[in-house]
């Protein structure tokens, strides 16, 4: 059996939260991925900015400047933001529902009753399949009533979903 | 604590959506339909063109050039067409349905059987030809818009389609209770249509757009007419202040009268019944619309008073309703009336949930501030302006807006109102359409709280409740970050109380 969704004890919330932390954080490899991400972002910027180094005359100025960009936004994206994003992105299914925490600046906390699932997802992209993980989608009958789980080891994931759609079918309820 | 998925759970593996039995493939000829129609090569285009475009500029396009291309495209077609296929299946299990499909990624879609609402054989032409029928599997009505999140089972036979749909269909049946009897359909009137409401239809913003319409439609009409056909007119002394007046009076009256027609043209002898279970409105002047609501997809009622339509009292009242196509327009209870008709008809489908509370102080400082904001640059530009060129106007400007952007905070901020009742939820919202929402507890499928950086500063928060009807969700503005876990729990069901307390 592999590992269970990783059983960190909450960190309390601020007086000011207005909903209280999700019990799971995301499997630890979404750290990795989200650094390759930024790997990748920052290779495609590094090239852009090359060739018009290379190409386009540029004045001075912008010599200078887009490479000390192309810098600040690599350490960003590869150094800061996978392990922000992993501090902020919490996950926990309960009994009754689904519920996730996601955003820094702006946080977004989503909850879902089992008894109104209309349908789960698993994908599994590219660079996921790399890291074997995948991403969990609970859809409801309303647009802005889907939960998104990022970057959840695949059988977690696989499990998710198959006991929700168990249990989703298992209440009978009208769900809209 | 552990999940409940955390122990391997004894169960039928035919119920085991992740190990299905045998995944059901399509069959092979859809690959051929889908090289013809260049379903799965379509998203690849744009880069065949520039490549085309490419190798054009290269080579002489002879003929041979171009059959080379024509059979490199459709052998690029089958190839997608002939991956997506083999990457396809599906499976119809005991409690669920399970598509799982992708190239590169995959994707694996689960779909309790209880859930699923329709399902719909279609055959295209080309899909006739060979012996193929498309499946549509309808289940997330609201959550899904564009086709690529569509439950869609396609180049089946059609003796397995009609398999599949009994199977998905039978499963569903035992939980819809059989008609013990026919309920006597006995007419009850809601509401009846006042033709002097037909006078509020001036300060409705969209039916004023209607002889605006009309107007532009005659300009560019007298555009193309050639010349000679146009009347001679003497050319007007615009500096004659008195043909202006006229000229403004005479367009004034048009829009007026034009909207009242075209609202009565629309809302002519509006009536709304209720027959058995199900709402019946009828309305038209020149042609007679029938519209007609189940009375159990009802999950709530929105009421809605633009600017001009509150110095009137006057509002308009829209049904919410899971499944409903081109919901604003169908949904309609009452298209023009005075307000106490309008709630009367709203709190007659939903319970009444009490007074709004309003919202907190630091709302009304956020509201104030934001609408002043954009003054604020205003005016910190027209500084500028003033400093670098002397001029000042800029300056006026940003000032002006600024201090109209108090009267138009408070304004918004004296819109905002939330309250929760037994069985019904209210909120309220808006400035320029100042619209108010009450719905039914089982109307939630979902929650979202959010809070943006300022808010938590002010400990504000934003309530979203997510509704299989109407627009699919309704927020509560700004609502004290210690009440939006409570409201969304007194709401809704016990489920909400997850947001407080740990689970």
């Amino acid at each position: 059996m592999t590992q269970l969704p990783p059983d960190r004890p909450a960190p309390p919330a601020p007086p000011t939260a207005a909903a209280r932390l999700p019990a799971w954080s995301l499997s630890r490899d979404a750290i990795a991925l989200w650094t390759v991400e930024g790997v990748l972002g920052s290779l495609f910027w590094v090239a852009v900015v090359t060739a018009l180094e290379v190409f386009a005359p540029l004045p001075t100025w912008l010599r200078v400047l887009l490479p000390v960009l192309v810098a600040v936004d690599a350490v960003v994206m590869i150094g800061v933001r996978p392990r922000l994003r992993y501090r902020v992105h919490r996950w926990e299914v309960t009994d009754e529902a689904v519920y996730t925490l996601t955003g820094w600046l702006s946080r977004t906390w989503t909850l879902v009753p089992v008894s109104r699932i209309q349908t789960v997802d698993v994908t599994r992209g590219v660079v996921q399949q790399l890291f074997g993980l995948a991403t969990v989608a609970v859809m409801t009958a309303s647009s802005q009533g889907t939960v998104r789980v990022l970057h959840l080891e695949a059988d977690v994931a696989t499990r998710v979903a198959d006991d929700l759609a168990r249990r989703a079918e298992r209440v009978r309820d009208e769900a809209t | 604590m552990s999940g409940p998925w955390g122990q391997p759970q004894p169960h039928s593996p035919q119920a085991d959506p992740a190990h299905p039995p045998a995944g059901r493939r399509t069959s092979w000829r859809v690959v051929l339909v889908h090289t013809a129609t260049f379903r799965q090569a379509r998203s690849f285009v744009p880069a065949l063109l520039g490549l085309g475009a490419v190798v054009g500029t290269r080579l002489d396009a002879g003929p041979w050039t171009v059959v080379a291309l024509v059979v490199g495209v459709t052998l690029a077609s089958l190839g997608f067409a002939a991956l997506s296929w083999w990457r396809f299946s599906y499976t119809d299990g005991e409690t669920a349905m399970v598509v799982t499909r992708g190239l590169l990624s995959r994707s694996v879609r689960t779909v309790p059987n209880d859930r699923v609402r329709g399902v719909e054989v279609e055959a295209p032409a080309l899909h006739r030809v060979f012996g193929l029928v498309r499946v549509r599997v309808d289940a997330a009505a609201g959550a899904v818009s564009n086709d690529e999140e569509e439950l869609v089972v396609d180049g089946l036979t059609p003796a397995e389609a009609d398999r599949l749909r009994t199977h998905l269909l039978t499963r569903r049946a035992p939980d819809v209770p059989a008609e013990a009897f026919e309920p006597e359909p006995v007419e009850e009137e809601f509401a009846r249509f006042d033709n002097r409401w037909l006078l509020y239809a001036p300060l409705v913003g969209s039916y004023l757009a209607v002889p605006l319409a009309a107007v532009g439609a005659l300009f560019r009409l007298t555009d193309e007419l050639p010349d000679r056909w146009r009347p001679e007119l003497d050319r007007p002394d615009l500096a004659d202040g008195t043909v202006v007046v006229l000229v403004v009076v005479a367009a004034a009256l048009l829009l007026v009268v034009g909207a009242v027609v075209g609202s009565a043209l629309v809302n002519w002898r509006f009536r709304l019944v209720r027959r058995g279970g199900s709402l019946v409105a009828v309305r038209g002047l020149v042609t007679r619309r029938h519209t007609e609501l189940e009375v159990d997809r009802i999950r709530g009622a929105a009421v809605s008073e633009g600017l001009g339509m509150r110095c009137v009292r006057a509002a308009r009242a829209t049904a919410l309703v899971t499944g409903l196509g081109d919901a604003t327009r169908r949904g309609q209870l009452l298209p023009l009336g005075p307000r106490e008709e309008a709630w009367a008809l709203a709190l007659r489908l939903v319970e009444d949930p009490g007074p709004l509370r309003a919202h907190p102080p630091a709302a009304r400082r956020r509201r104030v501030v934001r609408a002043v904001a954009g003054g604020v640059v205003v005016t910190a530009g027209g500084v500028l302006l003033l400093a670098l060129t002397g001029q000042c106007w800029l300056l006026a400007v940003g000032v002006v807006l600024a201090v109209l952007g108090v009267p138009l905070g408070l304004g918004r901020y004296a819109a905002l109102g939330h309250a929760a009742g037994p069985r019904s939820f209210t909120v309220r919202s808006g400035w320029l359409v100042r619209e108010q929402v009450v719905l039914q507890r089982r109307a939630v499928v979902g929650w979202q709280v959010r809070q943006s950086f300022f808010q938590r500063r002010q400990g504000l928060a934003t309530v979203v409740a997510a509704v299989g009807a109407g627009s699919g969700g309704y927020q509560a503005l700004d609502v004290a970050a210690a009440d939006a876990a409570p409201f969304a729990a007194a709401a809704s069901g016990r489920w909400a109380a997850t947001l407080s307390d740990p689970g």
